[in-house]
C-alpha cells in the first residue's frame, strides 16, 4: 500500500482519492493514514505485531494465561481483518478506469511533519492496551485472580501509555502549528475520545501498583483495564464514524456500525465475565489510613474517574440532547475547562503528595519532614506567579503546585542519591544514573511526573498571559504586541504545483528577536476554503503567532493579521518529550545483578 | 530523625509557607473591574463560532467570527449587558451558539453529575479509612465495596445517559 | 458478592450508551437548524450591489421573499444559480421575490459573478456580515422563505434545487395569488 502511494498509483481507489501526482513523496508514504482504510490497515498490521510478540515471548513464562490471551488477541485480529475485507473499509479496491491524477490528501493533513507522527503514536498507543486488555480477560476466563497478569503486561500498558500521551501532545502540537487559531486543545470531540482512554490508563497505572503491593483492589483494576480498552474502541468509534462534528472527522464511512457492534461484543463479553468472576475476585489485604499513599493512590483514581466521566458526559450530551428532546446545543471549552481544570489541579496536589507518604499511613513527623521544603516551594510558585504578572485563581494555584511537586521530586532524588552515596560510596553522578538502572519505575514515574509539571505550567501559563492583536496593515505599517513589533513587509502571491497561497513577509523585532514570518493563506485545489498557515516564530519564552487573517485580493494593498504571543507553550511539547523520556525509563527492565556491577564499574570510570 | 529544634522549624517554615501562599492566592483573586476588552473576550470565548468545528468566537481566525466579535465589541460599548448580547445570538442560532449549557435549565445536569460522581467517588473512599494512622484498623474492603464503589459510577453514568 | 441492583445498574448504563451511539447515526452533523425559522425575519436595509441604491425588507411587506446568501468564491453556489435562474423566471410577474445577499466577498468579485451567471434579480451587499448574522446563517449557500406576513417559514442549508425551492415558495403564497 505505501508503494502504491508512494509511486501514485491511482488504480488503486485510496491512492486516488487520497494522493495527487504533485504530493511530495513524503507526503504519499504517510498518507497512508491520512483516511480509513489505511488507518485500519496499519491498526491490524500493529495488532498483529503485538500479537506475535506476545506468541513469541509470553507463552513460555505463563503458559495458560497467555494461551487464553492470545486467543482474545487473535480473536480481535480476526475482526479488523474482517473490516479490511468488507466494503465499508476495504483499502484495495481497484478502479475501473485508473484517472489520471489524484484528489490529494486532505489539506489540513499535507502541511506538517508532525502528521507523520502523530497519528500512528495514537493508533500504537491505543493498539498496545489490547495486550493488557487480552490478559485481563484470560485471567478471569480462567478464574486465576492472581495478579500474574499484572506483571506480565506491566509494560505493555506503560507503552501504550506513554505512546498516547506523547501522541496527544504531538497532535496538540500539530493542532497548534497548522490549524492556525493559535491554540492547541479545542475539547474537540475526537481529542476527547483521545484523552479519555489516557485518563483511565493513568489511573490504572497508579492503582495497579496498590494492587502490587498491597493486594487490594483487584477488580478495580480488572474494571479499569476493560473501561480503557472500550473507551479506545469508542474513541475510534466517534473519530471515524461522523456521528459528531469535529475538525477530525476527515472521514466518515459504513464502518460506523460495524465498529459498534465491536463496541458492544466487547462490553457484553468482559463486563459478563467481571460480573460473573468477581466473587473470586477477594482483596487479600486492608487499605491504609487517610494519609497514606493507598490512600492518595484511591482518591486520585476517584478525581481520574470523574475527570474521565465529565469528557463522556460532555462529549456525548450534545447527542443525548438531540436524541431525546431535539434541542441541539454545544458544550465546549468553556464547560470542559471550568470542570476539568479543578480536577487537574487536584491531580496536581495529589501528584506531589502521593510519593512523599507511606503506604499505610504517616505520622505527623513524617508529614513535618516531607512537606516542609515542597510547601516553601509552593509559596515560591506563588510569588513567581505574581510577580510575573499572572492572575487568576486557577493559574496562581498552578504555579504554586508546580513549585510543590517539583520540590518533592528534587526531595527525592537527592534522597536517594545520598541514600546510594552512604550505602555504596557512589559518586554524585553515579548514584544518580543507578537510581534509574535499579529502580526505574519509580525514578521514571518521576521524570514522567516532571514532564506533567511542564505541561501544566504552559497550559496555565499560556492560558492567562497570551497577548493578541488583530489590525489591517498596509504594507509598511507595523504593529505591537507584548514587546514584539511586527511589520507588513509585502503581501505575495506564490504557485505552487500542489496549492496557491498568499503569503505575507513580516519583519519581526522587540525582545532580541529580529526576523521573518511568513503566515500565509493556502488554496488546494480540492478545497473551497482557503486554509490558514500561520507564522511561528517559537522560543523558550513564548512564541510569536502570526495569522494572516484577510488581504485584499485586488491589489494586495492590505493586510489582516492577527498577532498572538503566548508565553511558555514550547513547555508543552517539551514536557511531552519529557514524559516519553521518563516513561522510557521505567519501562527498561532492571538489569540483572551482574550486569549492574559491571555497568556500575563502567559508568564510575569516566565519572571520576 | 530531625532534632526537636528542627522540628520546631520545621512548622515554623510550613506555617510561613501557607502563609505566603494565602495572601497570593487572595490577591490573584482579588475583584478588579473588568475593562471593556476583557468583557469582550468573556463574552465571546462563550460563543460557537458557526462556520468552525467546536471553536469559539474568540478563538477563531474565520470571518464569521471576526464580524461576530465585531458585532459584540458594538454591543458592549453601547452598554449592552451580557444576558442581553448572548439573547441577540440565542435568537439568531438558537442555543447551539453558546459553548457551555446553561446551569439553570434541564441542561443543568451535565453539570451536576461530574460534581455528584466526584462527591460520591470521594465519600465511598473516606468511609473506608477509619483506623488513626499509622495503625489501620479498618475492616477488610470487600469485593462488594468495591463493587459499590463501581456500581454508584455506573449510576451516576447512567443518570445522564 | 455483587448486588443484583448493581449489576442492572450496570447493564442499563451500558445500554443506554450504546442506544445514544446507535441513534446517533440518524443524525446529521451538518445539520443546524437556526434559531430564527418561525420569527419575525430581522429587518435590514442593504445597498445593492449593481449600486441602484438600497433595498429594505419592509419593501416588500405582503409577498413572499426568497433570500439567497451567496458568494463568488462559494463553488455550491454556482451549483445551484440554474435552479435558482429557472425560478426566478417562473415567478417574474409574480408577487414572489428573489434577493440575493452577497456574503464574505468583495463587490468586484460579486459583479462579476453576476454577469457571468446571469443572475437578474437584485443582490445586496452585506459588507460587515450583520445580515447574516442576525439570520443565523451558518454556512452558504443558505435559502430563507419568508412569508407575506414577514415571518421566516424555512430554510435550506447547502445548494437548493428547483423543487425545494417551488415548494418552499407555493406553501406561504397566499392561496388567491396562486
Amino acid at each position: 500500500m505505501t508503494a502504491a502511494l508512494a509511486t501514485h498509483d491511482f488504480s488503486i481507489l485510496y491512492v486516488a482519492a487520497n494522493n495527487a501526482r504533485e504530493t511530495p513523496l513524503f507526503y504519499s508514504v504517510i498518507s497512508l493514514w491520512a483516511a480509513l482504510e489505511g488507518s485500519i490497515l496499519l491498526w491490524t498490521l500493529v495488532l498483529a505485531g503485538a500479537t506475535t510478540f506476545v506468541a513469541f515471548r509470553s507463552t513460555a513464562t505463563l503458559p495458560r494465561l497467555a494461551t487464553t490471551a492470545l486467543a482474545v488477541l487473535f480473536g480481535m485480529v480476526a475482526f479488523f481483518l474482517l473490516l479490511v475485507t468488507t466494503p465499508a473499509a476495504d483499502p484495495f479496491v481497484r478502479l475501473a478506469f485508473p484517472p489520471e491524477n489524484g484528489r490529494g490528501p486532505n489539506a489540513l493533513l499535507q502541511n506538517h511533519p508532525l502528521m507523520a507522527l502523530h497519528p500512528p503514536l495514537l493508533y500504537l498507543g491505543y493498539v498496545l492496551f489490547s495486550v493488557p486488555f487480552a490478559y485481563a480477560l484470560s485471567s478471569l476466563i480462567l478464574g486465576e485472580g492472581g495478579d500474574r497478569w499484572l506483571v506480565a503486561t506491566r509494560r505493555f500498558a506503560l507503552a501504550s501509555w506513554a505512546l498516547l500521551g506523547v501522541g496527544i501532545v504531538a497532535g496538540a502540537w500539530w493542532s497548534y502549528a497548522v490549524l492556525g487559531w493559535g491554540g492547541y486543545w479545542a475539547w474537540d470531540p475526537v481529542e476527547n475520545a483521545a484523552i479519555m482512554p489516557w485518563l483511565t490508563a493513568t489511573a490504572y497505572l497508579h492503582s495497579v501498583m496498590v494492587e502490587e503491593k498491597r493486594r487490594l483492589l483487584r477488580t478495580w483494576n480488572l474494571t479499569l483495564v476493560i473501561a480503557t480498552f472500550a473507551l479506545t474502541i469508542l474513541g475510534t468509534f466517534l473519530t471515524r464514524s461522523g456521528v459528531v462534528n469535529s475538525v477530525h472527522s476527515f472521514t466518515q464511512s459504513a464502518i460506523g456500525p460495524l465498529l459498534l457492534g465491536y463496541l458492544v461484543a466487547l462490553l457484553v463479553l468482559s463486563v459478563g465475565l467481571l460480573l460473573w468472576r468477581s466473587s473470586r475476585l477477594v482483596d487479600a489485604g486492608t487499605l491504609g489510613a487517610p494519609l497514606s499513599r493507598d490512600a492518595v493512590f484511591l482518591f486520585q483514581n476517584v478525581v481520574f474517574m470523574a475527570a474521565t466521566l465529565t469528557v463522556l458526559l460532555g462529549t456525548l450530551y450534545p447527542l443525548f440532547a438531540e436524541a431525546i428532546s431535539g434541542a441541539q446545543l454545544s458544550i465546549g471549552g468553556p464547560y470542559f475547562d471550568r470542570v476539568e481544570v479543578p480536577l487537574a489541579l487536584a491531580l496536581l496536589f495529589l501528584m506531589g503528595v502521593g510519593p512523599q507518604l507511606p503506604w499505610h499511613g504517616a505520622s505527623r513527623a513524617t508529614l513535618e519532614r516531607q512537606f516542609t521544603a515542597p510547601a516553601l516551594a509552593a509559596a515560591a510558585g506563588a510569588l513567581v506567579a505574581l510577580a510575573s504578572g499572572t492572575t487568576g485563581v486557577a493559574p496562581v494555584l498552578t504555579y504554586a503546585l508546580a513549585g510543590f511537586v517539583t520540590a518533592t521530586i528534587v526531595q527525592e532524588f537527592a534522597r536517594g542519591v545520598r541514600a546510594r552515596r552512604t550505602l555504596h560510596g557512589e559518586g554524585g553522578a553515579t548514584a544518580f544514573a543507578n537510581l534509574f538502572r535499579r529502580n526505574g519505575r519509580r525514578y521514571g514515574g518521576y521524570v514522567v511526573h516532571f514532564g506533567i509539571v511542564l505541561v501544566a505550567l504552559a497550559v496555565a501559563t499560556s492560558q492567562a498571559r497570551t497577548a493578541e492583536a488583530e489590525r489591517t496593515l498596509a504594507p509598511g505599517d507595523t504593529l505591537s504586541v507584548g514587546g514584539y513589533t511586527v511589520q507588513l513587509v509585502a503581501l505575495r502571491a506564490v504557485h505552487e504545483p500542489q496549492r496557491d497561497s498568499v503569503v505575507a513577509d513580516l519583519a519581526i523585532a522587540g525582545n532580541g528577536a529580529d526576523q521573518q514570518l511568513h503566515p500565509a493563506l493556502v488554496q488546494y485545489p480540492n478545497t473551497t476554503q482557503a486554509v490558514g498557515s500561520p507564522g511561528i516564530a517559537a522560543g523558550a519564552r513564548d512564541d510569536l503567532y502570526t495569522i494572516l487573517a484577510a488581504y485584499d485580493a485586488r491589489g494586495h494593498a492590505w493586510a489582516t493579521l492577527r498577532v498572538r504571543v503566548i508565553p511558555l507553550v514550547s513547555w508543552l511539547w517539551a514536557g511531552g518529550g519529557v514524559i516519553g523520556i521518563g516513561a522510557l525509563f521505567a519501562a527498561l527492565p532492571p538489569p540483572r545483578r551482574r550486569t549492574v556491577e559491571l555497568a556500575v564499574a563502567h559508568a564510575a570510570a569516566p565519572a571520576k | 530523625m530531625s532534632p526537636p529544634g528542627g522540628r520546631a522549624k520545621g512548622r515554623i517554615l510550613i506555617g510561613l509557607a501557607l502563609a505566603i501562599f494565602a495572601v497570593a492566592l487572595a490577591l490573584a483573586a482579588r475583584p478588579h473591574d473588568e475593562t471593556n476588552a476583557e468583557r469582550i473576550d468573556r463574552i465571546t470565548s462563550e460563543l460557537r463560532c458557526p462556520v468552525c468545528q467546536g471553536l469559539s468566537v474568540k478563538d477563531s481566525p474565520s470571518q464569521t467570527a471576526r464580524e461576530m466579535r465585531a458585532l459584540v465589541e458594538e454591543r458592549v460599548n453601547e452598554g449592552r449587558s451580557d444576558a442581553q448580547i448572548q439573547a441577540e445570538f440565542r435568537a439568531a442560532y438558537g442555543d447551539w451558539v453558546l459553548l457551555s449549557p446553561p446551569v439553570f435549565a434541564w441542561t443543568g445536569l451535565v453539570w451536576l453529575v461530574p460534581l455528584a460522581a466526584l462527591a460520591a467517588g470521594l465519600a465511598l473512599v473516606a468511609g473506608r479509612f477509619g483506623g488513626a494512622p499509622p495503625a489501620p484498623d479498618t475492616a477488610a474492603p470487600t469485593a462488594g465495596e468495591i463493587a459499590m464503589l463501581r456500581d454508584r459510577v455506573a449510576r451516576e453514568e447512567s443518570a445522564d445517559t | 458478592m455483587i448486588g443484583r441492583l448493581a449489576r442492572a445498574g450496570i447493564a442499563l448504563a451500558l445500554v443506554a450508551l450504546i442506544v445514544i451511539l446507535a441513534l446517533a447515526f440518524r443524525r446529521d452533523p451538518h445539520d443546524i437548524r437556526t434559531g430564527t425559522v418561525g420569527k419575525a425575519a430581522p429587518a435590514f436595509t442593504l445597498s445593492r450591489l449593481d449600486g441602484a441604491g438600497p433595498i429594505s425588507l419592509s419593501q416588500y411587506a405582503g409577498k413572499v421573499v426568497v433570500l439567497n446568501f451567496w458568494a463568488s468564491w462559494c463553488v455550491p453556489c454556482k451549483q445551484e444559480n440554474p435552479a435558482l435562474v429557472r425560478v426566478y423566471e417562473r415567478y417574474r410577474m409574480s408577487d414572489v421575490v428573489i434577493i440575493g445577499v452577497l456574503y464574505q466577498d468583495s463587490t468586484d468579485s460579486g459583479r462579476s459573478y453576476v454577469r457571468d451567471l446571469g443572475v437578474l434579480w437584485p443582490t445586496v451587499v452585506d459588507d460587515d456580515g450583520r445580515v447574516s448574522l442576525s439570520y443565523g446563517v451558518f454556512g452558504i449557500p443558505e435559502t430563507y422563505f419568508i412569508g407575506p406576513d414577514g415571518v421566516i417559514a424555512g430554510r435550506h442549508i447547502g445548494p437548493i434545487d428547483e423543487q425545494t425551492l417551488v415548494t418552499g415558495i407555493e406553501a406561504i403564497r397566499p392561496a388567491a395569488a396562486r
